[in-house]
């Protein structure tokens, strides 16, 4: 167990009446990539103001490395922090820009000659020290943003939603680098974004935030296998998520009468609370022809085609099981993989494991 | 129709400049005049009259708004600075009103304020600050809200983005204030205090009630001038601290001033 960067113990904050962060713990060891997730509203900038000073928590303690920064001014926190919008001083060239949080720590010149850049070359950026930030791209402009922020070596980098002003593919380009960067440093991250892709595809530890509250932190990938509630489910890729009138235990499974009385078998878990969802991803579902084969699976339901999406790598079904119940089903284009027309009879086959029981 | 409009653009924007700039251009040709009666005569022209401004009578009032309008203009500077930072980047309480009470002045005729001040002087026994020493308060007065406003509309567009990055790296309070909002501003402050410089230069209906005699303004003593004769000699003196308005505005504007601001951010 590394040692911890960050602790939030039970934070929250309000403002008048209103609660906007409620009873956050949070602990993250040092040299993690940790994102921050949630729709907008769900109090994840505040969090993240909470962390660097700006904003002083109603209750609970902020812990770096170790010791309580309630009471420290956000210049004396050891912080790096990277804006959506930049903010990189525009009366001052690249270079003076990633030099300034040196010059502030009284770093001697020659000395911070060398850190900016080094900075610069970590972010593919050499050579460009002396233009001005209206000079540079976007995308060019937030790799300044954190050369400037990585420069003084902060303890940890808090990065709110900095590649949502860039444009798709080089979003895409930036995450990757992102993460290479990370790691070279081996600095903990704390990214704050409403964008699940991104967070999915950096992040060592997703939190979700949803009301001021953690929904569910994890891995990536067992958050997407298995969420903890419909909100989850919804928010982290895409679902069909159902309602679940009644529940049986069987032998082996799981039994959940979904619809107007249509049975799903799942795998055996144990939930605290009643179940009253359950979540199928739709690239989970096989789809197999009529009559013919898929006996490996636990559930194989007959199903109508409603509408069939092109979407290039896949084919999203529109399936009707009848019994009120719908899936939305992805299937990967292939050469071999010949969608169904609208109107066709086919049969799903979706394993036990792949249904995922919710409890709220 | 776009044909229309933009005949219409062309026109309305020759008169435009048409207004603005002819009155100048009479002004220029007369102080050329010839003969001593103010004419227009493009044939025949004279410089004669340029070389009486080096007269003490008319050097001495212009060195006179020259070092008042400086003073005003540094002053006035400094605390509109000082007011629109309280005001719009601190917040601090009572901010609107304190604002409203900073533009006060821009709703009260000038005369008014030069009686009032006459008055107020007298009433407390202080006679002897009408001249320099009254002029320069009473244009301070008269130049802050603009100063004030110039700078409060810079303030207000300051990205409060730059001031969290420059905390989280370390600078304290006055260090950010010195590297990051004094010359992200720059542009605003500098047109105030050009604002200034030209409202003081050029003042007659606060002045008029606050010289000395003998000791008078360029613009007062145009007017006392006016009183008794009128000839090339005022359209030469006209033409002159025209000429030199223009040099301080070029001269701020070189320094990071005007186009900084209307462009947006400064160098």
């Amino acid at each position: 167990m590394n040692a911890l960067d960050i602790e939030l113990v039970s934070v929250s904050k309000s403002y008048a009446s209103m609660a906007v962060v409620r009873d956050i713990d949070l602990a993250i060891p040092q040299g993690e990539f940790v994102s921050i997730l949630g729709p907008s509203g769900c109090g994840k900038t505040t969090t993240l103001n909470m962390i660097a000073g700006f904003t002083a928590p109603s209750r609970g303690d902020i812990r770096i490395k170790g010791r309580s920064q309630v009471r420290v001014p956000p210049e004396r926190r050891n912080i790096g922090l990277v804006f959506q919008n930049y903010a990189l001083f525009p009366h001052m060239t690249v270079t003076e820009n990633v030099a300034f949080g040196l010059k502030m720590k009284g770093v001697r010149r020659e000395e911070a000659e060398t850190t900016v850049k080094s900075a610069l070359r970590s972010v593919h950026l050499e050579g460009m020290g002396k233009r001005y930030p209206r000079e540079l791209s976007g995308g060019q402009q937030q790799r300044v943003a954190l050369a400037r922020a990585i420069a003084p070596r902060p303890s940890v980098l808090l990065l709110d939603e900095p590649l949502s002003n860039l444009d798709l593919k080089l979003r895409e380009a930036m995450r990757i680098e992102l993460k290479d960067i990370q790691q070279q440093l081996g600095m903990t991250f704390v990214y704050v974004t409403h964008d699940q892709e991104e967070a999915m595809a950096m992040s060592d530890r997703v939190v979700v935030m949803w009301q001021g509250a953690i929904a569910q932190e994890g891995q990536p990938a067992a958050l997407y296998r298995e969420p903890n509630s419909r909100f989850v489910a919804d928010f982290i890729g895409k679902s069909n998520i159902l309602a679940v009138a009644s529940t049986a235990t069987q032998a082996a499974h799981l039994e959940l009468a979904v619809g107007d009385g249509l049975m799903l078998k799942a795998r055996k878990t144990e939930l605290s609370a009643a179940i009253r969802y359950c979540s199928i991803r739709p690239e989970s579902i096989a789809v197999l022809p009529s009559g013919v084969g898929g006996n490996g699976f636990a559930n194989l339901l007959n199903a109508t085609v409603r509408r069939v999406v092109n979407l290039g790598a896949a084919f999203e079904i529109d399936a009707d099981l009848g019994s009120d119940v719908r899936l939305h089903v992805l299937l990967r284009a292939t050469r071999a993989s010949v969608p169904p027309s609208v109107g066709d009879a086919i049969r799903l086959g979706i394993e036990d494991a792949d249904i995922q029981p919710l409890s709220a | 129709m776009n044909r229309l409009i933009s005949i219409f653009y062309w026109f309305s924007l020759g008169a435009v400049l048409c207004f603005i700039t002819l009155p100048l251009i009479v002004v220029v040709a007369a102080s050329l005049s010839p003969t001593s009666a103010v004419t227009l005569q493009p044939w025949e022209w004279t410089g004669r009259w340029y070389a009486d401004l080096w007269s003490s009578r008319w050097l001495d009032p212009f060195l006179a708004s020259v070092k008042i309008a400086t003073v005003v203009a540094a002053i006035s500077g400094v605390l509109g600075l000082f007011a629109a930072y309280a005001v719009v980047y601190e917040r601090i309480p009572g901010s609107d009103a304190l604002m409203s009470c900073l533009l006060s002045p821009l709703s009260v005729p000038q005369i008014v304020k030069g009686v009032a001040v006459v008055l107020f002087l007298s009433m407390i026994g202080l006679q002897g600050f009408l001249g320099t020493p009254a002029l320069i308060a009473a244009h301070v007065v008269l130049a802050l809200p603009f100063v004030t406003r110039m700078v409060a509309t810079s303030l207000a567009n300051f990205d409060a983005n730059l001031d969290r990055a420059a905390q989280v790296l370390g600078a304290s309070k006055l260090q950010r204030i010195r590297l990051v909002v004094l010359p992200m501003i720059k542009p605003g402050v500098l047109s105030g205090v050009t604002f200034a410089f030209i409202i003081s230069f050029n003042n007659i209906p606060l002045s008029v009630f606050l010289v000395r005699p003998g000791d008078s303004t360029l613009p007062i003593t145009v007017i006392n001038y006016l009183e008794y004769s009128l000839d090339p000699v005022l359209a030469a003196v006209n033409v002159a601290s025209m000429a030199f308005i223009l040099a301080v505005i070029f001269l701020f504007e070189k320094i990071g001033g005007f186009s900084a601001q209307l462009h947006g951010g400064s160098k």
